[in-house]
């Protein structure tokens, strides 16, 4: 029960963050994307089915709020969530690495997927362009700042199972 | 304990595969319905909206009260200098506005001798503040604090600065969306003044990061030269006419030498906008 109000409260805050406080530390008119970040990281730290919950409603939330229709990015979302539950098998607390590598290809892929949807279905076709101005100074952002969130995901994962164990024993 | 507890969950536990199934399908159900009846969502929007919308205008008043310190700590020096170059103009401009009053009086006796409509000119308007932008890079929409509650419609006008900056696509009870000239999924109907002739402004990303809109499919017949002012024409149906969109900055000859293709620095400008003004007539009450 615990968990479910946490996770709830971290993607509202993360919502909020990256939509009110973000635009103001774009640089070159990008900015890092947050929810992908905690898609991500609960994915990898928890599984398959967090991580898939946790990204279908990061994307209602911003399908609610940006999309033109409700949900094209719960989808995008949700998948990403649900393929990172399989590396957490491989998923090291220690290693820092490990999630800036799957950030990195995560966000490559989300926006990847975002220009086949919204791009090239209107005969937008210069990948490379969108490449160099959009998706890679993307990725680089995204993946720094997976620096500093993801050891504080790591945090709360921590004290939510511990407060787990002590409900259990 | 643990094994009971374990055994109640096993109940609702269902694989990970087919809860991904389930929630897929969920979401194209979700995404059609959306697409065909889009007023179904209208209140689970407002809903989520007046639920966010409170903590996105206190966060935004931290990060707007943030980069102003860190601006002021930038620019102090600028800005002495710069206060004292703007009195020394706010002077000048002053006796020429008395001069202006003294002309658009005269204009006024003249449009009364003339019986001109006078509409044109005075839409009524209203400020809002912009208070959360698109969480994605590839799109230029963004949310600003009023909305049907203070008269503002789908189809408003928003202005930024000294031109056009974008259209209300949706409004909610205190907040409206606005998509900026810039998305690239906006069009303009436009004309170029001199010559005045028809065109299109496409915004577009790729074109923004270097700083243009552009305006593609202009015969070549047409005179277009640099410096010329781009305003919203009298034939679009979305667009007031006569708002300043920007000014011609490059002219190009495409590839099949038949059209032009015309690059233009947009007058507002996109890169710190906070607040806004609406214009609170849409263009069809005009024609009316």
């Amino acid at each position: 029960m615990i968990r479910i109000i946490t996770l709830g409260l971290l993607i509202i805050i993360c919502f909020i963050l990256q939509s009110a406080l973000f635009p103001f530390i774009e640089v070159s008119g990008v900015v890092p994307n947050l929810m992908l970040i905690l898609t991500v990281s609960f994915g990898l730290m928890r599984g398959r089915k967090e991580g898939m919950l946790v990204g279908f409603f990061c994307g209602l939330l911003y399908d609610l709020f940006f999309g033109f229709a409700i949900g094209p990015y719960m989808l995008i979302f949700m998948i990403i969530g649900y393929c990172n539950g399989f590396f957490h098998r491989l998923y090291l607390v220690e290693d820092v690495l490990f999630p800036i590598f799957i950030i990195l290809a995560d966000d490559f892929i989300f926006n990847f997927i975002t220009f086949i949807i919204f791009f090239v279905m209107r005969n937008r076709l210069s990948f490379g362009e969108y490449l160099k101005e959009i998706i890679i100074p993307d990725m680089i952002y995204t993946s720094l700042l997976t620096l500093i969130v993801f050891k504080f995901f790591v945090f709360v994962n921590k004290k939510l199972k511990k407060i787990e164990k002590g409900n259990e024993s | 304990m643990k094994r009971s507890r374990n055994r109640n969950h096993k109940k609702i536990e269902i694989t990970p595969k087919y809860f991904l199934l389930a929630l897929t399908i969920l979401c194209v159900l979700l995404m059609v319905l959306s697409l065909f009846f889009d007023g179904l969502f209208k209140p689970l929007r407002n809903f989520a909206n007046s639920f966010i919308q409170p903590m996105q205008k206190g966060v935004n008043t931290v990060g707007e009260w943030a980069e102003s310190k860190v601006d002021a700590l930038k620019n102090y020096d600028k800005l002495i200098k710069e206060n004292d170059e703007l009195r020394d103009e706010l002077s000048k401009c002053q006796t020429e506005l008395a001069k202006y009053q003294l002309d658009s009086y005269e204009l006024e006796r003249l449009q009364k001798l003339y019986k001109l409509d006078e509409q044109y000119f005075d839409y009524s308007k209203t400020a809002a503040r912009v208070i959360s932008k698109d969480t994605n890079n590839w799109f230029d929409v963004f949310y600003i604090d009023k909305g049907s509650e203070d008269g503002i419609s789908t189809g408003c006008n928003v202005l930024y600065g000294n031109g056009l900056c974008g259209i209300v696509i949706e409004t909610g009870k205190d907040y409206s969306k606005v998509r900026a000239i810039i998305d690239d999924t906006s069009n303009v109907n436009a004309m170029i003044l001199p010559s005045e002739a028809i065109c299109n402004v496409s915004g577009s990303i790729s074109n923004y990061n270097k700083g243009y809109l552009i305006v593609e499919n202009i015969d070549k017949d047409a005179s277009v030269s640099k410096g010329d002012q781009i305003v919203t024409s009298y034939v679009s149906n979305k667009y007031l006419p006569g708002i300043t969109i920007g000014y011609v900055t490059e002219v190009k000859y495409d590839s099949n030498n038949l059209t032009k293709t015309a690059y233009i620095t947009p007058a507002a400008d996109f890169s710190g906008i906070q607040e806004v003004l609406v214009i609170l007539d849409t263009k069809k009450t005009v024609i009316e």
